[in-house]
């Protein structure tokens, strides 16, 4: 605490200066009634030194996924952050900067984020991106209120939306709790044997303000119906597609399908996972949206030198100028994550985003080729493409699986009971670019091994 | 000019990667899925992408460069241990769908800032999982709308907020679904319970407000408002925001509050990132505590096949509470800036109030510096202050009304000659209470030196003549922005040539 308070040992010199008597006296003006008269009960202060040590210890105790070969995704991805984006983005000018209210002495964060604005945009193929939401889960609940606003007054299924059946339970409670103020009826679209969207099921869709669908879908299917979603839905239904940014390095972008707002986990470019936050949510549209699209958004402007400049525009929709009337409660956002994922796209260059989503993808099909050679374990929706995962049927529950693969050093993949109640035997598989050959032998030894114990 | 799309290095290059596992023609794919045309992104070597982020750094103001006394952000030092700490692969390399046993580290530390947030603010139980201050207020209005509905109180439908409030209180609370009750403030800013018992009723939700208020003032009847609400059946809510001016001193417990949210990239620190990430957990009392989002932490006693990678006496797991209202984002919330708040938090143990006292005290002293330092150069007049007050809290507003009277200065002309001296400008028009306003928190990492220069500093400013200050600034990377224009001629992504 010493080494933070520069006036720590001055109050005195400081008090008399202002002719105010003590401490005390600056809080005079908190009634008797409401004081504080006790010290906290908390522990005493550490130094730089103890703290770092109990950090390390209790840290210690997580088990790090770089230790063991593991396979868990379900929306958030290992993938390898370069070491120049750390090394940049604690650069104090960048992370102890505030949100960009004075644009000449904030150029350099406003110019980033107008620069990841026109990465992303290029990267899904929408016009109008905002410089980030907190996360993928918030970003589609945000989208789809959005849709709402914009298509409400001339929908015939007023207050209407659907999501796949499919979207995780926990990311259907954060788009639940989203819209409920909105009095938005959330319905359900069905998903064929084959783990594709079922179509003739989403003609159930039109006339209502917004349909949600992931790409690759959470059960890791690319899904090629989705093109004849916007034609199915009309034109008056917002299609909103959510994506992982990396696979739209192989995958055509929702903007030349159809998509009216595209939204992501943005995550898997430039973030660790980091336990799940922070990370950053991506939000892009087309132009219908614009007025009524939440979050930040950065424009090129000039300033009285006709000078390129930057700054915040649009702002008429947020809350600190419209207050009950914004668009979204929105304020603090990711501004920092999208600057790392910024930064890593830099790096990447079209070609590198490429490689890295075949490397990605490459993983997957091996592991599904060799999980395929183990006598008893079947894949449900083998014929589809998979980007980062798959299910596996197993021969007896995912939870002993899981504690085996564990006792052999692995962490396996998610136990998909919890989602899905009936589905005791199925597991979620991820891979991604850290995942190697020898990850993959590793697990399907142990798999192996694990199956004919069951048998036994 | 250093510009990220101006640079076009080699097609075909990228950085460089190890190969796929099998090659990209194995690689099976629908063909109305295959992307056509890749996006068209500049091609960066690492020497050229490090030069262009280190400029653009260059461009930019933050805490480290200098002086940044942005009323109601509390722009505070931000120790640089947290950041090592946040870095630790026992963090950073974690995923939250791992199972109990492999995150004892995180849990118990969640536990603990669950307890110490708890008893700085006279709270029960505890949430981490909102990411940002608004998020928190949001998940605090939800965890009243369904105590209402289980309750039965399906009629109230109203949320009071005062007119001097942080917009994301209406926002919060209309976007959870309820109508927004506005009072004025009195005059001196504080809180008219005059105007609350008027609005108060049957349909009373609840009412949100912040003390000290965001003029810098301790609202002296926030216990007689709180009973006014609670008389009718209302809840309270308390909008952390400035929770550090009386960490220590006071709590919202104490004062009647029934839920809290904390800014804890503001309380504590997160360094802010040019707008994020922050971390908004919500404190609740007893009766609301069966509500909060799911999972919150709790510990037992380890069984004896537990206890390989235990980090105390306890076992620690995830709990959900009885009528959670579920997730309001998708995982455990923003772990990382936990991480830095709790390494912060541990640098002060019990003395946290101390860090309270030293942002009132240079709040105090700077509002007193600058006074003192206008009479001596005779500009006092031109500014009064924005609320009648003996001790103001972390912050304090001026009015510049008087010199743009005058001399026609505004409040913003004064803050880009602030700019011109190398100093962040306070926040200015808000609250909207006090005309031409300027809101200053110098927080209590700046040395009394920093506060007397900035002072003197701030007289100078008050000198210079209108034409001067109305073309400042002339010294930063651009001078005045024209958002107007901005808003006009939207250019909101790089324009390719084609378009």
């Amino acid at each position: 605490m010493v080494d933070q308070l520069p006036n720590l040992g001055r109050e005195e010199e400081m008090l008399v200066e202002m002719g105010v008597e003590s401490i005390d006296a600056l809080f005079a003006d908190v009634p008797e009634s409401v004081r504080m008269v006790a010290d906290l009960p908390l522990p005493d202060a550490q130094s730089e030194e103890e703290l770092l040590a109990d950090a390390k210890r209790l840290l210690g105790a997580n088990l790090a996924l770089g230790d063991q070969p593991s396979f868990l995704g379900a929306g958030l991805y290992r993938n390898f952050v370069p070491s120049s984006v750390f090394q940049l983005v604690t650069r104090g000018e960048f992370l102890t900067s505030y949100t960009p209210y004075q644009p000449e002495v904030s150029q350099g964060m406003l110019q980033a984020m107008w620069e990841f604005q026109s990465l992303v945009s290029e990267l899904i193929e929408m016009p109008i991106t905002n410089l980030s939401l907190y996360d993928g889960s918030t970003a589609a609940a945000e989208a789809l209120t959005c849709a709402v606003r914009v298509h409400n007054r001339k929908a015939e299924q007023k207050d209407t939306v659907y999501i796949s059946e499919l979207t995780p339970p926990d990311r259907v409670s954060v788009i639940h709790n989203y819209c409920q103020g909105a009095g938005i009826e959330i319905k359900t679209l069905r998903h064929d044997e084959n783990g594709c969207i079922n179509l003739n099921d989403a003609e159930r869709a039109r006339g209502s303000c917004a349909v949600y669908v992931e790409q690759p879908n959470p059960i890791g299917i690319v899904d090629d119906g989705y093109p004849s979603l916007k034609e199915i839905i009309g034109d008056n239904t917002a299609l909103i597609v959510g994506i992982q940014p990396i696979s739209l390095g192989l995958l055509e972008a929702p903007g030349n399908y159809g998509a009216d707002i595209v939204i992501g986990e943005g995550q898997p470019l430039g973030s660790p996972i980091t336990g799940g936050g922070p990370i950053y949510g991506i939000f892009g549209c087309t132009k219908p949206y614009l007025r009524l699209m939440p979050g930040r958004i950065v424009g090129r402007s000039i300033d009285v030198d006709g000078k390129e400049a930057y700054c915040l525009t649009l702002s008429t929709r947020e809350q600190h100028i419209r207050r009950h009337r914004a668009t979204s409660n929105i304020c603090t956002n990711e501004t920092l994550i999208a600057l790392m994922g910024a930064m890593h796209m830099s790096l990447l260059g079209p070609e590198g985003l490429e490689h890295l989503a075949i490397r990605n993808m490459a993983a997957c099909t091996q592991l599904e080729r060799q999980i395929k050679t183990i006598e008893s374990i079947s894949l449900p929706y083998e014929q589809q493409s998979h980007f980062n995962e798959f299910f596996v049927e197993l021969t007896a529950t995912t939870s002993s699986c899981l504690s085996f693969l564990e006792s052999q050093g692995v962490v396996g993949g998610v136990d998909v009971s919890d989602w899905y109640p009936e589905k005791t035997n199925q597991m979620l598989l991820t891979v991604t670019d850290q995942t190697c050959q020898k990850d993959i032998d590793r697990l399907v030894q142990s798999l192996s091994m694990w199956v004919e114990e069951v048998k036994a | 000019m250093s510009r990220l799309f101006d640079h076009y290095g080699a097609e075909g290059k990228g950085y460089s990667q190890p190969a796929p596992l099998i090659s990209a023609s194995e690689l099976k794919l629908p063909s109305n899925m295959a992307r056509k045309q890749l996006p068209r992104w500049p091609r960066l070597s690492e020497p050229e992408m490090v030069r262009h982020y280190t400029w653009l750094s260059k461009r930019n103001f933050g805490i480290d460069t200098g002086f940044y006394p942005l009323g109601s952000c509390t722009m505070k030092h931000n120790p640089r241990v947290n950041e090592v700490v946040a870095q630790l692969p026992g963090i950073a390399d974690i995923h939250p769908h791992q199972p109990e046993h492999q995150l004892q580290g995180l849990l118990s530390i969640y536990y603990e800032m669950q307890e110490m947030l708890a008893i700085c603010a006279g709270m029960d139980a505890v949430t981490l999982q909102p990411v940002a201050g608004a998020q928190g207020e949001f998940t605090a209005i939800r965890c009243f709308q369904e105590y209402f509905r289980h309750r039965g109180e399906h009629h109230r439908t109203k949320v009071i907020v005062p007119d001097s409030a942080h917009g994301t209180n209406p926002a919060s609370a209309a976007m959870a679904g309820f109508e927004i009750i506005e009072i004025p403030s009195q005059e001196d800013g504080r809180i008219d319970l005059s105007a609350l018992r008027a609005v108060v009723g049957d349909d009373t939700a609840g009412m949100m407000i912040t003390n000290p208020n965001t003029l810098g003032l301790f609202e002296q009847n926030i216990a007689e408002a709180s009973e006014i609400v609670h008389n009718v059946g209302g809840l309270m809510y308390y909008d952390g925001a400035n929770f550090n001016a009386i960490l220590g001193r006071t709590s919202p417990g104490l004062m009647g509050f029934d839920a809290v949210h904390y800014n804890l990239h503001k309380t504590f620190s997160q360094p802010h990132g040019g707008g994020g990430p922050g971390s908004g957990p919500i404190g609740v009392k007893e009766h609301l505590a069966p509500f909060l989002p799911s999972p919150i932490v709790a510990r037992r006693e380890p069984s004896s096949d537990e206890k390989p990678r235990a980090v105390d006496a306890y076992w620690y797991t995830w709990h959900e509470p009885e009528h959670t209202i579920g997730k309001i984002q998708q995982w455990h919330g923003n772990a990382g800036a936990i991480l830095r708040c709790w390494a912060y938090y541990r640098r002060y143990g019990k003395e946290l109030r101390t860090m309270s006292e030293h942002a009132v005290l240079n709040a105090n002293y700077l509002r007193h510096a600058i006074h003192r330092e206008a009479k001596a150069a005779g500009v006092d007049h031109l500014f009064v202050d924005g609320a009648d007050t003996v001790v103001a809290k972390h912050e304090f507003t001026l009015s510049l009304g008087p010199a743009k009277e005058a001399l026609g200065i505004s409040a913003m002309d004064v803050a880009k000659g602030l700019l011109d001296m190398g100093y962040m400008a306070p926040t200015v028009y808000f609250p909207l209470v006090v005309p031409e306003c300027m809101m200053i928190e110098p927080t209590e990492t700046e040395s009394k030196e920093t506060l007397d220069t900035f002072a003197r500093d701030f007289c100078k400013v008050l000198q210079l003549d209108a034409e001067t200050l109305h073309n400042a600034p002339t010294t930063t990377p651009v001078r005045r922005v024209d958002e107007v224009y901005a808003a006009r001629n939207l250019c909101l992504r790089h324009p390719f040539d084609d378009e």
